[in-house]
């Protein structure tokens, strides 16, 4: 290993940085000697740390839904109420001629009735709260930032689970492809210059300071995030790329311009940390999508849905979740619809609830036209082993709680029921109702009290009073309830109606009315 | 084409160089000798049956009980899909069925009946599925007989007395009436064959 290193890196050795990851070393000595092959990228990096940005420029436009047959119409987005400008175009409004910055006044003059929506900073703030969710299945440490629509991961130690930065870099930016997101990747040993190589869409990954130092020299200077007189002043002493920025003395820098510059000039190169604030997930996720147009179909909510769902599966996969319940919300101009699912298992998966919600919706009819649809979660329940299971459940059955899931999706939550006996006397009190899940194990082997008395009756009524009976036959007495205040006393027997049915009747010893308990036959 | 198959299966007809009784719909025992002779070995399962009549209470479930009672020892579930009463499960327990296993749907629409009925037919851990149609419309059954064929539970359906002079694609049907202390059940249709003697049978109610 070691060898391998002084072959291969001596310039990182060199280097003040790889000294301060060296010090991490032992801790890599105690590695086992056998692993996976490792390349020496990722080798020479696992101890120290590694950013990648996600600049997600297009974020005000993925977080709008296109409906799909309006694909083509021009949609632009505008900010700054007071002198409207373009905040970002699509392809078609991009065609012609239309660039973000632009006055909506001349935007509009090029345009055929384009859609026009505003820039929203709330609603761009949620998704990239939902997208750092999500991201926190590569690593601990994420940090949306909000204002430059990027999120920042620290993924140094993540690199040899996820084998190496370009498989890495895959991961996210499929995924975020995936969910409806068009994302620019940048990664490098320092946040700043992660953060300048994704908005720049540099292809080059400096993991080691030299490297950065080699990628960052050739780039103009107007790449640096820096107010544009500091970017004009140091034009004016002839400086044009930031390798020449670099050779400055940083002593002469501060007393020319300030701390500002050197501060950059360091972070860059990562000689001076930067704080990064690490991002904690909401407790109760939601998501949300809004739509160019309003939606009159039901048949057109499937497929926002189901980036939804998938953006909730990611995000539960994240943090190691499951759910049971998801609550769907349709926003009309001025209401809400809210519709809710309940499952009887746990479960995380996308295509799972996109079927049920399927089933739920294909009974709705809109009361209005949709806006927008945003998916709540109320609450998070731990993961635990994957309820589908590698292979069908032990007694051979498939997807057996789906079933049920399937039925209480479509007819209601309280419409699949089972019964339990309880140990009360009084025949009315003597089962409870449950629902599929959960039902009590039960108390005795042996037969309940009002089993014992009654015996096998086979349905119950609410009680009425039932004209006195022909010939009967005697089944037995109850008494019960004068615990709680309801006393009663019953003489239970079975007789049949006069049209033909059995029926199971008592006689309250009390009033000597006898009234219908229900059905024997 | 489904009526030429219906008229081949019948086996009363000749067929020059036919192979014979076709294989034999698999059967449960309903647990009554008479009616077991009548039915060819018990009441038929991955077919529907019918049971029709009026009124609700009159011993057209409890003569099911030994039925329910074997689905349930097997673990298999009993499904009541829109019973007009509920269920006093002390009273099924003490019949033999395990509460555990019996399931109540509440549905109030002819279509989502028939729908459940429609999955539940389809799951194979039903064992039997009871229920309670209110319609004389015949034509929704076509989907449970498909349903039912998939699987291979019992699928009784009660329906009205209208409903008796509809055709019906089900596998067999039967008119009850109580009649003093007994249920008598003629048989209206059997596919595959002509009941031995025309008369109906006759279960005494307290027999069991």
């Amino acid at each position: 290993m070691k060898t391998r290193d002084d072959q291969g890196h001596t310039s990182v050795r060199s280097s003040p940085g790889a000294r301060r990851a060296s010090v991490g070393g032992p801790q890599l000595a105690l590695l086992p000697p056998v692993l996976p092959e490792r390349n020496p990228e990722t080798e020479s990096a696992s101890g120290q740390a590694l950013w990648l940005a996600v600049d997600l420029p297009h974020l005000a436009l993925d977080a709008l839904v296109q409906t799909g047959s309006m694909a083509s119409k021009p949609l632009i987005i505008t900010e700054d109420s007071a002198r409207p400008r373009v905040h970002d175009a699509n392809r078609s409004a991009r065609q012609a001629g239309v660039r973000p910055g632009m006055a909506l006044a001349d935007a509009l003059a090029v345009l055929n009735a384009p859609i026009v929506r505003d820039y929203e900073p709330e609603i761009i703030r949620q998704h990239l709260q939902t997208l750092a969710s999500v991201l926190l299945q590569f690593t601990d440490h994420v940090c949306p930032e909000p204002g430059e629509r990027r999120i920042l991961l620290e993924v140094g130690r993540s690199l040899r689970l996820f084998r190496g930065t370009a498989a890495l870099e895959a991961r996210v930016r499929d995924t975020l492809r995936q969910l409806g997101y068009t994302p620019r990747i940048g990664i490098a040993r320092t946040p700043a210059a992660a953060r300048l190589l994704a908005h720049l869409r540099h292809p080059a990954r400096p993991l080691a300071r030299d490297a950065l130092r080699r990628t960052l020299s050739p780039l103009p200077l107007t790449v640096l995030p820096l107010p544009a007189a500091d970017i004009t002043a140091l034009h004016g002493i002839g400086l044009e790329r930031i390798g020449e920025l670099l050779r400055l003395p940083r002593n002469d820098l501060t007393l020319r311009y300030g701390t500002r510059l050197p501060e950059l000039i360091d972070r860059l190169l990562g000689d001076r940390p930067e704080p990064v604030p690490r991002f904690r997930p909401p407790e109760t996720p939601a998501f949300q999508l809004d739509f160019d147009q309003e939606v009159n179909a039901i048949g057109a909510l499937r497929f926002p849905l189901k980036r939804l769902l998938l953006q909730l599966e990611q995000t539960l996969r994240a943090g190691n979740h499951h759910i049971q319940g998801l609550e769907l919300q349709l926003r009309h101009r001025g209401t809400t619809t809210r519709l809710t699912l309940e499952r009887s298992q746990p479960g995380s998966r996308a295509e799972e609830w996109l079927e049920l919600w399927n089933i739920r919706l294909s009974r709705l009819e809109l009361p209005a036209p949709v806006r927008g649809l945003r998916l709540a979660v109320p609450c998070l329940l731990p993961a635990g082993a994957d309820p589908a299971g590698l292979f069908n459940s032990r007694d051979g059955t498939r997807d057996d709680s789906g079933f049920l899931t399937r039925l209480r999706a479509r007819l209601g939550d309280d419409a699949v029921l089972r019964f339990a006996p309880t140990l009360q006397p009084l025949p009315e009190e003597a089962q409870e109702a449950c629902s599929p899940e959960t039902f009590p194990a039960l108390t005795s082997a042996g037969a309940t009290p009002a089993q014992r008395v009654v015996g096998a009756s086979l349905w119950l009524c609410p009680p009425q009073p039932s004209p006195p009976p022909g010939p009967l036959e005697w089944l037995g007495r109850l008494e019960g309830g004068w615990w709680t205040g309801n006393d009663q006393r019953r003489d239970y027997a079975v007789t049949t109606d006069r049209q033909g049915r059995l029926c199971w009747v008592f006689r309250d010893l009390r009033s000597g009315q006898w009234q219908l308990q229900g059905f024997w036959g | 084409m489904s009526a030429l198959e219906e008229l081949l299966a019948y086996p009363g007809l000749w067929r020059g160089r036919g192979t014979g009784t076709p294989a034999a719909t698999p059967t449960r025992p309903s647990g009554f000798a008479q009616l077991d002779r009548v039915l060819r070995g018990g009441w038929p399962r991955g077919q529907l049956t019918e049971l029709i009549g009026t009124p609700f209470g009159c011993g057209e479930t409890r003569m099911l009980l030994p039925v329910l009672a074997a689905c349930t020892r097997e673990r298999r579930r009993v499904m009541l899909v829109a019973p007009p009463a509920t269920p006093w499960v002390p009273g099924w327990r003490q019949l033999g069925v395990d509460p555990g296993l019996v399931f109540v749907i509440r549905a109030a629409s002819e279509e989502d009946i028939i729908w459940s009925c429609e999955q539940i037919l389809r799951h194979p851990k039903t064992g039997a599925l009871l229920a309670w149609l209110h319609g004389n419309r015949s034509a929704p059954l076509r989907r449970l007989r498909l349903a039912a064929g998939a699987g291979d539970a019992c699928a009784f359906l009660y329906r009205p007395p209208a409903a008796a002079a509809q055709p019906s694609p089900a596998h067999l049907r039967i008119r009850w009436r109580a009649d003093g202390d007994q249920l008598h059940l003629e048989v209206i249709k059997f596919t595959g064959g002509r009941v031995a003697d025309d008369k109906p049978v006759a279960i005494r109610r307290d027999d069991y």
